[in-house]
């Protein structure tokens, strides 16, 4: 069982334990699924809405609808993969109502100017015109793009998250590279 | 803008940089540094307090899971029963509903309407109703006792929306294709929606 104020105890628990423990009742169990998996969520937010505030209402939207479908999740030792999809459904649904008209200039998290005031500035453009490129990709291009070249996934590992066919994640990753470099060309010429 | 398909399979991992001619290498690596800038740009984590916030926004939701002991007793489940204890049972039932008077059987005690729900599977060996009052958990059986293939059952439910699907054969999770509206569950498929109306005089 999972006890309220074990935190250290908590820690150790499965996620198909948590699943069941949160399925039963227990708050502390699904706080913790939240703890655990709110980064990996935040940064896709992050990356795909390009402002943390949205991010954090997709979030929590997404928890909010995990929690009242934690049932439906037929694979418990893969709740990470489920809250994930969750998460990136969220997003993409967040784009479409926007008509991918949101901009990333005020993404959060970019580190502040410490260095040469030049250089720096350089930068700053640099990463303007690339956040302005990925903020015009079609959401699920942009989805594919973000998780194999900046989260690190494998196209294996996204067609079992995301259900979609790995040859189809390819042809995404290539026409969202295609089009990126389209993109920074013109921002660029 | 067409791209090589050396360096988008280079990029795809499928190829070493030294695999490709001198002339796409300066290419791969303005890739590499393109999505190191990305990466360097992302936030390490969720700021601090997200999750202090979704658990209070799920308690003012009052969308958290009820105590443990409630959902064990909301819970529907079939229960093997001895003939003896069965009619044990029915004459305690029968006693019960004599001294409360649930009127004509369509309600019962706590506001719960019966709902029949009725789905056709010719070729199903075995049909569950999952919902939202289910915790969408496979708990209630549906049966088809004249091996008709049209398999049902009856759910008390409180007054309100709630979201259903079948499950087939234990794994194919199916929309009702009579339901009275249907919802985008958000994991590709539409849960199909039913509308319980309160019964007066109860």
């Amino acid at each position: 069982m999972v006890k309220p104020d074990a935190r250290s105890d908590i820690r150790n628990v499965t996620d198909a334990d948590l699943v069941r423990e949160a399925l039963s009742g227990s708050d502390p169990a699904f706080g913790e699924l939240v703890r655990r998996y709110q980064d990996l969520l935040y940064r896709h937010a992050v990356r795909m809405t390009g402002r943390g505030d949205d991010a954090e209402d997709v979030v929590q939207s997404a928890f909010i609808k995990a929690h009242r479908n934690l049932g439906k999740c037929r694979d418990p030792d893969r709740v990470g993969a489920w809250l994930f999809r969750i998460a990136a459904n969220a997003c993409k649904d967040f784009l479409k109502a926007k008509r991918e008209t949101v901009g990333v200039e005020q993404m959060p998290g970019l580190p502040a100017p410490d260095g040469d005031p030049e250089r720096e500035a350089d930068l700053g453009r640099v990463r303007d015109e690339i956040e302005r490129a990925l903020a015009h990709l079609p959401a699920e291009q942009k989805e594919a793009f973000l998780m194999k070249h900046v989260e690190g996934w494998s196209y294996i590992e996204m067609s079992r998250t995301l259900k979609v066919s790995v040859p189809a994640l390819k042809m995404r990753v290539h026409r969202a590279r295609e089009e990126l470099q389209t993109l920074l060309q013109a921002y660029g010429s | 803008m067409r791209m090589d398909n050396r360096l988008q399979a280079y990029l795809d991992g499928e190829l070493t940089l030294e695999d490709l001619p001198l002339e796409l290498r300066a290419r791969a690596r303005e890739w590499n540094a393109l999505i190191d800038d990305i990466r360097d740009a992302s936030p390490a984590g969720a700021p601090l307090g997200l999750d202090t916030r979704i658990l209070a926004a799920l308690d003012s939701a009052g969308r958290r899971a009820r105590p443990a002991w409630i959902t064990w007793l909301l819970r529907p489940r079939l229960v093997p029963v001895p003939p003896a204890a069965a009619l044990a049972v029915l004459a305690g039932l029968f006693l019960i509903v004599t001294v409360l008077g649930v009127p004509g059987g369509d309600a019962i005690p706590e506001s719960r309407v019966y709902v029949q729900f009725v789905v056709e599977a010719p070729s199903a060996e075995t049909v569950q109703l999952v919902g939202d009052f289910t915790e969408w958990q496979p708990t209630v059986e549906l049966e088809d006792a004249d091996g008709d293939g049209v398999w049902s059952g009856r759910v008390p439910l409180l007054p309100g929306v709630h979201e259903y699907m079948f499950v087939i054969d234990g794994s194919d999770w199916v929309t009702d294709p009579n339901a009275a509206g249907y919802q985008d569950d958000g994991f590709g498929q539409k849960n199909s929606i039913v509308a319980v109306s309160p019964v007066s005089g109860t």
